[in-house]
């Protein structure tokens, strides 16, 4: 920021930690509603993958069915924990990137507490059968309108801070979370409008259907996973970005690319035939922005292997990396229409996919950002290395699980399901043994999210540590103490 | 301990222990760096250029152009399941086919007048149960479906005042295929029990005569009795054959002539299965 006198530097850390204090209520709002929406959507996955392999399991009760809980277990893990976890990212890291206090506290929490009641009775509403039975959209049609007001009211800030921000270019995290600022209510707005307001033809509307979907994961969730990484990156490493170039290259070619993709799902449907060529070749050509993302800050990473072992925030942000780098390579072989696409379609593969994107990378990568941040806004260290550790380790092996076994089971139940000489019935079973080891998974990680939670609520209510020296994984070395510290 | 936002002034050291004690996490941050400029490793382009291919390749799948009305691939041409046959949906005994889709044209087309019994109404609608012009000879009875009748009967009766029964071909946009099936349904149900098939080639055929007729407008007795008492040409079909139920025609004529040629041995046997064993899942 400036020279490097002492008093200097305190000055710095007292205008940071003064920000951090505006900011303590919106995110750890956020932070604690959408760990707790995360937790139960964690709940209700379990129960429809119990049902997967388990038909008869609470098969008495209408709100217990399948199509009801799986619905409910998606838009709660998308708008719950997902959009609510973007949003404490996003008021946090653009109010300590333009250097501005939040200003705005009254209003973010009234709109954060509408945005939770919204999903509240959406959920209720999905499970009480009113669901539209859209993707990612099922709550019931009035929910939308409130959840956008809610939306702008809660990022209006950011783009005022931005716009008032000291002298300077902008910074490569403020491009990623600018973008999706702009991209999400673009995304949304469209999706909602066509297929709410003026339906057209209802082949086309499940196009548009798995175009908002791709659009969420890639024009939303990615760009504000990658400038959360781009700022916890360099700030815990303290080393660079390797190369501005490539971070260039890599959100430019997100912006162009990420719009085409989603309409592959539609595969062998009564659609302009290019459209689900379009879809997967954008899909795959979305190696190419995360691989530069992926590349820029995990070289950065690698080269200070000290702290990755040690901080809490850096071994998630890796880990949340390597699962987007597993992601965009399926991206390219899951796609290829005249051979794996049609084992991927309709088959786990796609719910694989799905998970992988949410929770491998992009809750990763808020977990990681979580344990930098929440002991700056609440001024409190978190109290346990063991509890951080268990949720790194269940939620990793229990991410694992799910992304290996659905893809695998998915690529064999699809194949299955192509093979128009079994029953279809073949095909289920097939799938039911590996539904088994995903209901395992899922016991996992809901678990780490038990202990996440845990933790989470003791530091919100300011129960952490007090202290000058941050938590982290293992006891550092005597002669490490010093740069640990940078945590 | 002091409390240094009491005093007007902070000092420097004051600051610095101010700093310490509230902003202990934002103290040991370390400033970020800017960016650099390595250059970028070739193995990242050969991967993004690999991807780059194989998107290429996918888009490519798609034929050219971004056309809106094209819901096919230029040139596709649907392939056969792996170890299965492509002769388009399950076939079926040529008496069900051909009764299902005159059901379908009955129900839609003849009910109102013939009811679903097929015994008319009274003075205005004749019943075709028994009806020997229905179960006679078939181009007579194609023609007054074709065409509409009108004038007295032989029995001298007169239905639905002057204006009789209208062209069916003119009202209803019918396809020899309905012709076939509305035709082998009136005379194998009701009661009527002819077991006889009309085809689609004996309907063709009827379509020409109706084409060639010398007079317009409906038909009258007169001249269905003078021109028409007859049966339509066409070779019959085995009620029980096997036939396309969209097309309605043998499930053997409609393949390519060096397909046919190859399945020439197998043709005696190969509708049995395919009587529903074989039917796909």
């Amino acid at each position: 920021m400036s020279s490097d006198t002492p008093i200097s530097t305190a000055q710095d850390a007292l205008t940071r930690s003064g920000i951090d204090r505006s900011l303590r209520h919106p995110v750890m709002f956020f932070l604690m509603s959408g760990s707790a929406w995360l937790a139960i959507s964690m709940l209700l996955g379990l129960i429809s993958s119990v049902k997967i392999h388990n038909p008869d399991f609470m098969s008495d009760c209408a709100t217990m069915s399948l199509g009801r809980v799986y619905a409910a277990h998606v838009n709660t893990l998308v708008y719950g924990w997902g959009m609510q976890a973007a949003f404490a990212m996003i008021l946090w890291l653009m109010a300590r990137l333009s250097g501005k206090e939040c200003s705005m506290i009254g209003s973010i929490l009234t709109a954060g507490h509408l945005w939770n009641i919204g999903i509240a009775i959406g959920v209720v509403g999905i499970l009480a059968g009113f669901g539209t039975g859209m993707p990612w959209m099922e709550f019931p049609p009035f929910a939308w309108p409130v959840l956008l007001v809610a939306y702008a009211v809660i990022v209006i800030g950011s783009f005022i801070q931005f716009r008032v921000r000291p002298e300077g270019g902008a910074m490569i995290s403020q491009w990623y979370l600018l973008a999706a600022m702009i991209w999400f209510p673009w995304v949304y707005l469209t999706a909602n409008i066509l297929l709410h307001c003026i339906p057209g033809h209802p082949v086309m509307a499940a196009g548009i259907n798995a175009w908002f979907k791709s659009g969420m994961v890639f024009l939303f969730f990615t760009p504000v996973a990658l400038g959360t990484v781009y700022y916890i990156t360099p700030k815990v490493t303290g080393l660079p970005i390797f190369s501005n170039q490539l971070a260039k290259i890599g959100f430019w070619s997100l912006a162009i690319i990420a719009p085409w993709a989603g309409m592959q799902k539609l595969a062998g449907a009564p659609i302009p035939i290019f459209l689900p060529y379009v879809g997967g070749a954008a899909t795959a050509l979305i190696f190419i922005p995360a691989c530069a993302a992926a590349v820029n800050n995990l070289r950065s990473i690698l080269a200070n292997r000290e702290t990755l072992a040690l901080s809490p925030a850096l071994r998630f942000t890796f880990a949340g990396l390597i699962s987007l780098v597993i992601l965009v390579i399926c991206g390219v072989f899951l796609n290829l229409p005249n051979s794996t696409l049609k084992a991927s379609q309709f088959s786990m593969a796609g719910y694989s996919a799905e998970i992988l994107a949410m929770y491998g990378f992009f809750s990763f990568v808020i977990f990681g950002a979580a344990y930098f941040i929440v002991p700056r806004v609440t001024r409190r260290e978190w109290l346990s290395r063991r509890l951080i550790r268990w949720h790194f380790l269940f939620s990793v092996y229990g991410i694992i699980t799910v992304a290996a076994v659905a893809l695998i089971g998915g690529y064999l139940q699809g194949t299955d399901q192509e093979n128009w000489e079994l029953p279809w019935m073949t095909a289920a079973q097939t799938g039911a043994a590996y539904a088994v080891a995903i209901t395992f998974a899922w016991c996992m990680i809901l678990l780490s999210n038990f202990f996440f939670f845990i933790h989470l609520t003791l530091m919100w209510l300011r129960l952490g540590r007090r202290g000058p020296n941050p938590t982290l994984l293992t006891n550092p070395h005597a002669a490490d103490a010093l740069d640990s510290a940078a945590h | 301990m002091s409390l240094p936002n009491q005093k007007p002034e902070l000092e420097g050291t004051d600051i610095q222990r101010r700093a310490a004690r509230e902003a202990a996490a934002c103290g040991r941050e370390k400033p970020i760096a800017k960016p650099g400029s390595a250059p970028i490793s070739v193995w990242v382009l050969a991967a993004c250029g690999l991807a780059a291919v194989s998107a290429g390749a996918i888009l490519g799948g798609a034929g050219k152009g971004f056309d809106y009305n094209k819901i096919f691939r230029d040139g596709y041409v649907r392939t056969p399941p792996p170890g299965g046959s492509d002769e388009g949906p399950p076939p079926k005994a040529a008496m069900d086919a051909y009764m299902a889709r005159g059901k379908k044209v009955w129900s839609s087309k003849c009910i109102t007048c013939h009811q679903a019994d097929g015994k008319g109404q009274g003075d205005n609608f004749p019943s075709l149960v028994g009806s020997a012009w229905a179960l006679g000879e078939t181009e007579r009875f194609s023609m007054i479906v074709l065409n509409g009748l009108h004038g007295p009967m032989s029995t001298g009766k007169i239905y639905s005042g002057a204006s009789g029964m209208p062209s069916q071909n003119a009202t209803n946009d019918l396809k020899p295929e309905d012709l076939a099936g509305v035709m082998t349904y009136v005379r194998n149900n009701f009661g009527n029990t002819k077991g006889d098939v009309v085809t689609v080639d004996m309907a063709k055929a009827a379509f020409s005569i109706s084409a060639k007729r010398t007079k317009t407008g409906q038909t009258t007795v007169e001249e269905l009795t003078a021109e028409h008492v007859k049966d339509l040409p066409g070779k019959p079909l085995d009620p029980k054959a096997m036939v396309n139920p969209l097309t309605l025609m043998p499930v053997f004529a409609k393949t390519a002539p060096d397909a046919a040629a190859a399945k020439k041995d197998k043709t005696p046997e190969a509708p049995a299965p395919a009587a529903g064993t074989t039917a796909p899942k």
